[in-house]
Parts: C-alpha cells; sequence; structure tokens
C-alpha cells in the first residue's frame, strides 16, 4: 500500500509534495435532507486546514467522506491526484483521531499502536521499533503496556494519535479531537498537536466548532455552515475581513454597520454609514456604487479618537474594564461600536464625544 | 460481573448499607427459601435409600450404568449444540438488530420473545405438526423432490425446538454487549487498513464476549435441564436428564434416586459453566469482565 512505500527511502521531494487534497463539487444527502452541498476545497500540501462551524453545518460529514466511511453522493475527491472518491476507508492512508478516541479497549496501548501496522504486514521488529519511536513522539514511552481505560482523557487522545500518526498517513484527519478534554488540557494539547504537525509536515484536516481553536492552529480555515463552504482563507483574514454575515457573526465578536457603498478612495473602499463615510475592504468583487452594504469592523480594529470630531463620531455610552482588554460601546448615528481597547489606553469618559476609526485593511465590506 | 462485588468498596455508610440489605430481603428470602433448602433436601435424599439410611448406592447405579452415562452425554451434547446453534443464528440477527431504529428494534425483540408468550406444549406440538411427515417442510422437501428425511423424534428436533426457544436468551444478552461497543471503533480500524472481516474477528467479535458467555450460560443451563420440549419432539429415543428425573420420581417412585440424578446435572452443569468461564477470562484477560 502507498503509506508503507512512502516510508523510508522516498525523497525529501517526494515527502513535500504528498498530501494534496482536492474536494470538487463533493455532495452529501443524509435521510432526505443535503447535509453537504457541493464542497470544492484543497490543501497544500503539508497544510493545517480546519473545517470549522457549528453542528450540523456538514463538517463532520465532509470528514467521514474524505476518511472513506461515507460514501459521497456526487463529486470527486482526489489525494495527491489520485480520485479516492469509491476506495473503501481500509485502502485509502488516512489517519483519523475521533472525538472518543476510539481506542480499542481491548488491546493494550502499544496493540493499538501497532494496528496498522500489522494490517500493512510490517514485520515485527520492524513493528516495534516504529511503535516504540512514535511513542516516544507523543510522551507516552512507558505507557506501552497499559490498556486504554488505565489511561487520563489527554493520555489516550495522544494514544489515538500516535495511532493515527504511525501509519505516516497522507492525510492526518482530527476529528473534534480536544473537546473532550478540560479547558486547559485542550489549549496545551492543541498547541502540541500544532507543533508536532509542523515538524512533521503531513497534511492535517482538524473539524472543530471551536473557534479558538481553529484561529490558533490553523494555516488556513473553512468556515462552514448548511453545508456549504462560507470562507476558506488564513486564520488573520477570516477575523479580520469576514466575507458573509455568518462568517461574521459565528466568530468572535463583530460590528455590522450598514451603509451605502461609495466606490474607492485613496483610504480604501468607501461607504456611507448614516451621516458618515467610513472605508473597508471589499470581501470578493467590489459592490457598485449605491449599493446597499454592511460593514464588518472587529472590536479590536476600532480605536477612540477624542482629538477629532469628524468620520463615525458617537458618545461614549459605557466603559468596562475586562483585565487584558477595556471594553467601550460609543453610540453613533449608525447603532453601536463596540471598541476593544488595549488595557492601558486612555480611556474615554462615558459621555464624551469620540470618532472611531480603524485601517480599511483591518475591516471588511460585503453587498446586502 | 466483577464490578457488582466491586461496588460496594466499603464506603458505604451503615444506614444505608441497611438500606442495601433491605432491598435485596425479598430476592435472599424467595431465594433461600425456594432454591438453596429445597437444593439441600435433594442432596439429602439422594444419599438415602428408601427407607432413609444413608448410602452411596445411587450415585453408584448411575455412573456405573453405561447406559445412564450415555445419557448424561447426551444431555450435555444437546445442551452444547443448542448453545452453539443459538450462537449461529443469534449472533447475525444481533448484529443486524444493532444496526435498526428503536422501533424496529422494538418490533424484533418482540418477534424474539413470541416463542416464551405461548405455552411450551403448545409450542411443541407445533413443531411436531411442522416437522411430521405430512407437515410443509416434509411436503416443500417432496416438492422439489427429495425425500423427507425423519425429522422428528431424533437429536435435530429437539435441536430445533430448543434454538427456537432459547434464541432470546442468547440474543438479548449478546445485543447489550454490542450496545455497548463504541460505535466509531469499526471505523477506526477500517482507516487503519482492515477489511470488514478483519473488524468483525478482532474489534466486534472479542468485544461482544461478554454477551456471548452470559447468553451461552444461561442457553447451555436452561437447556440442560429442560423437560417438556425434548419429551415432544425427542420421542422416545431421545432421553435426556431431566427426563428420567422426572420418571424415576413420578413413576418408579424412587425419590433418592431421582434426586441423585438431579444433583449430578447439577454439578455437571455448574461445573461446566465455571470451566468455561474461567477459559474465556484467561483468553480475553479481564475484558469479559470489564
Amino acid at each position: 500500500m502507498r503509506a508503507s512505500t512512502a516510508t523510508a527511502e522516498v525523497s525529501a521531494d517526494d515527502a513535500v509534495r504528498r498530501g494534496r487534497l482536492r474536494l470538487d463539487g463533493v455532495r452529501k444527502v443524509l435521510g432526505g435532507k443535503e447535509v453537504v452541498s457541493a464542497v470544492d476545497l484543497e490543501t497544500e500540501p503539508g497544510e493545517f486546514l480546519t473545517l470549522l462551524g457549528p453542528s450540523g453545518c456538514g463538517k463532520s460529514t465532509t470528514l467521514n467522506m474524505v476518511a472513506g466511511h461515507l460514501t459521497a453522493d456526487g463529486g470527486v475527491i482526489e489525494v495527491d491526484g489520485r480520485d479516492v472518491t469509491g476506495t473503501p476507508p481500509h485502502r485509502r492512508s488516512m489517519g483519523m483521531v475521533f472525538q472518543s478516541y476510539a481506542l480499542f479497549p481491548h488491546m493494550t496501548i502499544a496493540d493499538n499502536v501497532a494496528f496498522g501496522l500489522r494490517m500493512r504486514k510490517v514485520a515485527a521488529a520492524e513493528r516495534d521499533r516504529q511503535v516504540a519511536e512514535v511513542l516516544e513522539m507523543v510522551g507516552l514511552d512507558g505507557m506501552a503496556g497499559r490498556h486504554p481505560r488505565q489511561l487520563s482523557g489527554g493520555q489516550q487522545q495522544r494514544a489515538a494519535l500516535a495511532r493515527a500518526l504511525v501509519i505516516q498517513p497522507d492525510l492526518l484527519l482530527l476529528d473534534e479531537p480536544f473537546s473532550n478534554l478540560d479547558a486547559q488540557l485542550r489549549v496545551r494539547l492543541r498547541e502540541e498537536v500544532g507543533a508536532l504537525q509542523r515538524r512533521i509536515g503531513t497534511t492535517t484536516i482538524l473539524v472543530t466548532h471551536d473557534q479558538e481553536e481553529a484561529l490558533a492552529v490553523s494555516d488556513r480555515i473553512a468556515v462552514m455552515a448548511d453545508g456549504v463552504i462560507h470562507q476558506l482563507d488564513r486564520p488573520r483574514e477570516i477575523y479580520l475581513r469576514p466575507g458573509t454575515d455568518f462568517v461574521a457573526q459565528f466568530i468572535g465578536e463583530v460590528n455590522a454597520l450598514d451603509g451605502t457603498a461609495a466606490g474607492f478612495t485613496r483610504d480604501g473602499y468607501a461607504c456611507r454609514v448614516a451621516d458618515a463615510t467610513v472605508a473597508a475592504t471589499p470581501a470578493g468583487e467590489a459592490p457598485a456604487e449605491g449599493t446597499e452594504v454592511r460593514v464588518y469592523v472587529r472590536p479590536e480594529v476600532v480605536r477612540i479618537r477624542t482629538d477629532r470630531t469628524s468620520g463615525l463620531v458617537g458618545t461614549v455610552r459605557e466603559t468596562r474594564f475586562l483585565g487584558s482588554r477595556i471594553r467601550c460601546v460609543v453610540a453613533t448615528p449608525a447603532g453601536d461600536v463596540t471598541a476593544a481597547l488595549p488595557f492601558d489606553a486612555d480611556v474615554p469618559a462615558v459621555g464624551e464625544e469620540v470618532t472611531c476609526e480603524w485601517r480599511p485593511s483591518d475591516a471588511s465590506l460585503t453587498a446586502r | 460481573m466483577a464490578a457488582i462485588g466491586r461496588v460496594s468498596d466499603g464506603t458505604l455508610s451503615r444506614p444505608r448499607w441497611r438500606t442495601g440489605l433491605l432491598l435485596a430481603l425479598p430476592a435472599v428470602v424467595i431465594f433461600g427459601l425456594l432454591f438453596a433448602a429445597p437444593l439441600f433436601t435433594l442432596v439429602a435424599n439422594s444419599f438415602r435409600t428408601q427407607t432413609g439410611a444413608f448410602t452411596l448406592s445411587n450415585y453408584e447405579r448411575f455412573l456405573g450404568d453405561p447406559f445412564y452415562r450415555g445419557v448424561l452425554w447426551n444431555t450435555l451434547k444437546v445442551a452444547a449444540m443448542t448453545t452453539i446453534g443459538c450462537l449461529l443464528v443469534g449472533y447475525p440477527f444481533a448484529l443486524y438488530m444493532r444496526g435498526r431504529s428503536p422501533r424496529v428494534r422494538n418490533w424484533l425483540a418482540l418477534l424474539l420473545l413470541s416463542p416464551l408468550l405461548i405455552s411450551m406444549v403448545i409450542r411443541a406440538y407445533g413443531w411436531l405438526v411442522v416437522l411430521g411427515p405430512n407437515g410443509p417442510v416434509a411436503a416443500v422437501l417432496k416438492w422439489v423432490g427429495i425425500t423427507p428425511p425423519q425429522l422428528l423424534y431424533n437429536d435435530t428436533a429437539v435441536l430445533i425446538g430448543m434454538i427456537h426457544v432459547m434464541l432470546a436468551y442468547m440474543v438479548l444478552p449478546l445485543m447489550g454487549s454490542l450496545d455497548r461497543i463504541d460505535p466509531t471503533l469499526v471505523p477506526a480500524a477500517r482507516g487503519l487498513g482492515a477489511p470488514g472481516w478483519t473488524c468483525f474477528w478482532r474489534i466486534t467479535l472479542p468485544l461482544s464476549a461478554p454477551g456471548m458467555l452470559a447468553g451461552a450460560m444461561i442457553v447451555f443451563s436452561l437447556t440442560a435441564s429442560s423437560f417438556v420440549t425434548p419429551a415432544i419432539l425427542g420421542g422416545p429415543k431421545v432421553k435426556l436428564m431431566p427426563y428420567f428425573v422426572y420418571t424415576q420420581a413420578t413413576t418408579t417412585l424412587d425419590w433418592p434416586y431421582a434426586a441423585a440424578i438431579g444433583f449430578i446435572l447439577v454439578v455437571v452443569t455448574t461445573g461446566l459453566l465455571l470451566g468455561y468461564a474461567r477459559l474465556l477470562r484467561r483468553n480475553n484477560g479481564d475484558v469479559v469482565f470489564q
């Protein structure tokens, strides 16, 4: 099989080129409902890509079609140029980590990890060597003889990761792997997994509903809702320049200002909101002048100025100290604008007249 | 099973311990009065002559007679074959049931339990009709051109009748075991390169061992001690242990000998089941009793 030939003797060039996943118009109907509609996706080899969305958005279904546990009802799934759409899961080379970890309870950790190698008929000595190596890599050396239930949640998660990685898969698929862990451990493990992934360079697809997790570990994020990808971009772009209303509202907090497109200016794309002109960067095609648009601005990029009275002017309604940030709500003619100011910023007084500003490149604009 | 023992880890406070005892009391009383005491009387009787003196002759008579030893052997054989038959028929059925919706599962469970809703005698006579020389089975065989073999009054007839009744006792514990298996284990194994059959042999089957064990124990012990179905379907040729207990007690009126036969059956069955449980436990580590 591919994974076994792709071990030691493969040249660095090949190793770099491996793990390119392409989905073209992939669809899935479950129970009469189209849960995944025409998903297109292409990863770079070695990329960490996250499918992010609320439960029922089709992200897990998409991952299971990539793994082969579900059959696509339409479209093509390709790995490194090979069409695997109809290939059964045991003939694809995918290492998957499940939310429940899915460790085999009747086998030791060593046997769990060795399972994939046994299926590939790797000789016993070589198998033992690889199992020991991967267990050391995930920090489980010394746990080889234990059964899964004798391990903590975090250790089980590492064991599941070791089992997925030892077969040197084309793709590493992670289905909500951190959601059964407590908050602290979740952050630590996702950092470890991120570091490990960068080190071994296996293309990785993560499925999660946790936006912070997605932003923290991914090279790119595909935000999904109702079976379609709303936006596929780098975390910074997804956060600062949401392309759809759903992306803007699903991730973090956002100021959404309705206005009319006024065309390009020196400062970016201008937009009239109430009696002020603000600028932002169009998500996708620039809308024609005069179209109804919505501007999305994250609280973190909003700056409050007390020395100007032009632009988006309003009255400070409330300020609140939140530790790392100061939350400041300004009532403007276009609606409330929330700003998350640095903790050492000059905090305006409640009732003071201020101007809200941001860099046009840090805000996005879409047609309504 | 071991888990039951582990529950009382000594941390229960006294009043709660008493509540526990109170809850168990009805079962303990019923079990003590209606099972333990009669069993004790049975054992005591089996070592007496008809006049009441102590003797080992009842056991000598049974164990010294190749005919009776043959009956014991045949009883165990029929029980073992019924158990294997239930496993072979019941396992695929349980697998099928597992994938169905709760509604379908309820109907299938009802179907499974339906033989138990009918009187044993009526059910056995039903099989007499079905398997008889003028029954539908023989008719179908004749129609396809096969001379129907003797279907009644042999081990096969008893086996068919017993499997029909016992299937539920095998499938229900098996279902319990299969339901406890994490449904992502098989996809996980598939993803690691295991074809469907390998997943079954290496994941599903070993993890359902507790259910198979429980089902096999129930079916084996119930079959070894069953009377009506073997008596009706086996006819005069197939004679099993419970039949001899019955005839010694009612026809010959040799109660001590009936007691001895009954006790031999209890001892042998229990011994076999214990040995079987031990064997499985050793082969599967502590997984069976997880």
